[in-house]
């Protein structure tokens, strides 16, 4: 049965909610009580904010050639002919 | 409120929590017969290579130049071909590779494994007193989203950039790559509970720098209350 936590615990395990570090039953507590406190909510809702901005700032796509020349590396390993 | 909205973040939370298994490094005896050279580079083509960006992006978070961060992620991959039958299927192919990544930097640049993990700047003991730092109310939350939204990427990117390696790679590994504590530890070769800290204060640290960039250039996070303060002790001390 759920538990009630209360907003400190809630706003301590932000990071391990969002990175999915929590068993079954606490995301169930967690996500009970952020759907019913606004402050936790605004803290949940920032982190996760937080994170996407982040991801977004390292969303930086390899150079073309990148991709073809690690092919021609790993061809040339595998014939044999570079084993460095 | 909000219920619609955390019941889909918590699915999203239970449909990644998988390949939480720790790492291997003993090389694995395959069952299957010996696979043709060909089958081999098909193989490592279409299961290893489709992580080019992502180990790019860490490459580059790491390095923080383009042609270091090409020659890594080249280097990265010649090492994990040559260990492709190492690889044990079914446990996770992106965390392997960043542990090959994180091993070929540390050859590469001639990092010394002893100025990691014995950080004494974030032992648990910190960390704890962070935590409890973090729990003072902060009204102006909603106010602090739109500001981060409103960031350039490439102001992000930056800020990220001058946290230290340590925090810095925490935070990739975790928010970015998504990959578990327990594969963080493995391919940082640190406690969980220093990954923890690492990503609660590199978080706090990163926000904080551009909290202070937001400030300079003019977007508005502090809430009146506080401001109206800081504008008087700046006064008190002009006079």
């Amino acid at each position: 049965m759920a538990e009630e936590i209360n907003c400190e615990e809630t706003k301590r395990q932000v990071h391990e909610y969002l990175h999915n570090e929590l068993s079954e039953q606490e995301i169930v507590d967690i996500t009970a009580h952020v759907a019913n406190c606004e402050s936790c909510e605004s803290d949940y809702n920032f982190e996760h904010a937080f994170n996407n901005v982040i991801k977004q700032s390292c969303d930086e796509a390899p150079p073309a050639e990148l991709a073809q020349r690690i092919i021609d590396r790993i061809r040339l390993i595998d014939s044999g002919r570079a084993d460095h | 409120m909000g219920d619609a909205r955390w019941s889909n973040l918590n699915e999203t939370a239970m449909m990644t929590r998988v390949g939480a298994k720790p790492l291997d490094s003993e090389p694995m005896t395959q069952s299957n017969e010996p696979i043709s050279a060909e089958t081999r580079i098909k193989e490592f083509e279409e299961q290893a290579l489709p992580y080019t960006r992502l180990l790019f992006g860490a490459a580059l978070t790491k390095t923080k130049n383009y042609a270091d961060a090409e020659d890594l992620v080249q280097e990265t991959f010649a090492k994990a071909f040559r260990a492709w039958n190492q690889f044990q299927k079914g446990t996770n192919l992106r965390a392997w590779l960043m542990k090959i990544l994180e091993n070929t930097y540390i050859n590469m640049y001639n990092k010394k494994l002893k100025e990691r993990g014995s950080g004494s700047l974030d032992d648990l003991e910190e960390f704890q007193i962070g935590a409890a730092e973090s729990l003072t109310a902060r009204p102006q939350r909603s106010a602090e989203v739109e500001a981060l939204n409103q960031m350039a990427s490439k102001d992000v990117r930056e800020a990220l950039q001058n946290l230290s390696e340590e925090f810095r790679m925490v935070v990739y590994y975790a928010v970015v790559e998504g990959l578990s504590y327990a594969e963080i530890a493995d391919v940082m070769d640190t406690p969980v509970g220093t990954v923890m800290s690492r990503l609660h204060r590199g978080k706090k640290a990163l926000f904080d720098a551009l909290k202070d960039f937001a400030a300079s250039e003019g977007y508005d996070t502090t809430p009146t209350k506080e401001k109206k303060a800081s504008a008087r002790a700046a006064k008190a001390g002009n006079e």
